[in-house]
């Protein structure tokens, strides 16, 4: 950074800059208040106060142009913050954007006012506030980017747990009943949720009900007995139920080998047989 | 002691292998005629294996099991696998085509006992 520069900005510094704190907070009742009250007066007055603190501490820094320093850190997390909490508050990315757009042009406004300095013949100046509203754009965008990418994490989550609606029925006794489309991807979810449950809950038995299941093709009915071999190389045993017509009809013709298989005809029927297994007898009450 | 491995007698006629992170498995004929005299010494009938701290069955280590437990057949002995983990069953299942030679189990039966290593 040249001399020059360093010497203008710590001037400006220098400078009572608590008499351009509420210039700045037009740009926050534009964009964050009135319609879109994202944020009340007193709010965006302490935001206008704290965004200027940081940059005081910045330009009286010994290298303001130093995008390594703490006092730049501190201004970037500033705005990935506020970034962060507009979204929360049902803002747009947009709107935090042209925040700091309108706020780089309030601040220099404001700053050529107060000293007297006219920004248009020091470019370098006007430069350096440029890069600098640059950066915490950038700094904007990267908080929305990772904000949206913990939402589609939270959402893919939510996904998986709905997909596999694994539930201890009874005691080590494993349900799974599965609807839909079974694709590979959504079979390797299911293998993976399950075999978890099974380490988990020390599952003595897994019931899988096919009922909902339409189609199935041949790497995915290769998938359904690796389920089944693996849930029986953890030490427990597996029953599918619920197999319609169609497709046992295509596990066959796909040379699908069922013999090491337990299957019965509905989740009722697998029950029972589970139950069996365990040696436990479910009778009705005696009148 | 047989390097690689603590073999834990659990009750009358029931042991506990717990292979460690030593286990050399190349030297598989020395490491089965091992455990094959020591169960036999014991009248042993069943040989529990413990998988718990395997993430990962590989051909190679499934070769191993498979061997161990025809040998341990042989001599009327029991192996049973015990506390697979998902990711070793999900990569076993993946590649094996018949049975194993192996039982498995979630767990050790109550039946048996902790008892002293041999």
């Amino acid at each position: 950074m040249n001399q020059k520069l360093s010497e203008k900005l710590s001037a400006l510094f220098s400078l009572k800059i608590g008499n351009i704190s509420p210039l700045l907070e037009e740009p926050g009742k534009i964009h964050f208040g009135s319609d879109s009250n994202l944020m009340d007066d007193d709010e965006i007055a302490d935001l206008s106060a704290e965004f200027l603190s940081l940059t005081a501490e910045l330009l009286g820094s010994q290298n303001p142009d130093d995008r390594k320093s703490p006092e730049f850190h501190a201004l970037e997390m500033f705005f990935a913050s506020l970034s962060h909490k507009i979204l929360m508050r049902g803002g747009r990315v947009e709107e935090v954007v042209r925040y700091t757009q309108l706020l780089q042009y309030a601040l220099i406004e404001a700053l050529e006012q107060d000293s007297g300095i006219p920004f248009t013949e020091s470019r370098s100046v006007l430069h350096y506030f440029t890069s600098i509203f640059n950066e915490l754009i950038m700094a904007v965008f990267r908080s929305y980017l990772e904000e949206r990418e913990r939402v589609l994490e939270a959402q893919e989550a939510e996904l998986r747990e709905t997909a596999t609606p694994i539930t201890e029925i009874w005691d080590g006794v494993l349900t799974l009943p599965i609807i839909g489309t079974l694709d590979s991807s959504r079979t390797m979810l299911v293998m993976e949720a399950l075999l978890n449950r099974v380490a988990k809950d020390h599952a003595d038995v897994v019931v899988m009900d096919l009922t909902g299941v339409q189609n199935i093709d041949s790497q995915v009915s290769h998938h359904l007995i690796q389920i089944v071999r693996a849930v029986q190389l953890m030490g427990s045993s597996a029953i599918i139920t619920g197999i319609q017509p169609e497709i046992a009809r295509a596990l066959i013709s796909l040379n699908i080998d069922l013999s090491g298989v337990t299957t019965r005809a509905s989740l009722s029927d697998g029950l029972k047989e589970a139950f069996r297994r365990l040696g436990i007898q479910v009778s009705a009450k005696a009148s | 002691m047989i390097p690689g491995m603590h073999l834990t007698r659990i009750g009358r006629d029931a042991f506990l292998l717990e292979p460690a992170r030593s286990l050399n498995i190349r030297d598989e004929a020395r490491l089965i005629e091992h455990i094959a005299e020591k169960l036999q010494q014991a009248k042993a009938s069943c040989l529990y294996y413990d998988l718990a701290e395997l993430a990962l069955i590989d051909p190679v280590y499934y070769a191993w099991l498979n061997a161990l437990a025809l040998t341990m057949a042989a001599i009327n002995v029991r192996m049973i696998c015990i506390h697979m983990q998902p990711t070793a069953a999900f990569s076993l299942s993946g590649f094996i085509a018949g049975e194993p030679a192996f039982e498995t189990a979630l767990d050790i039966p109550d039946v048996h006992f902790t008892g002293s290593p041999v």
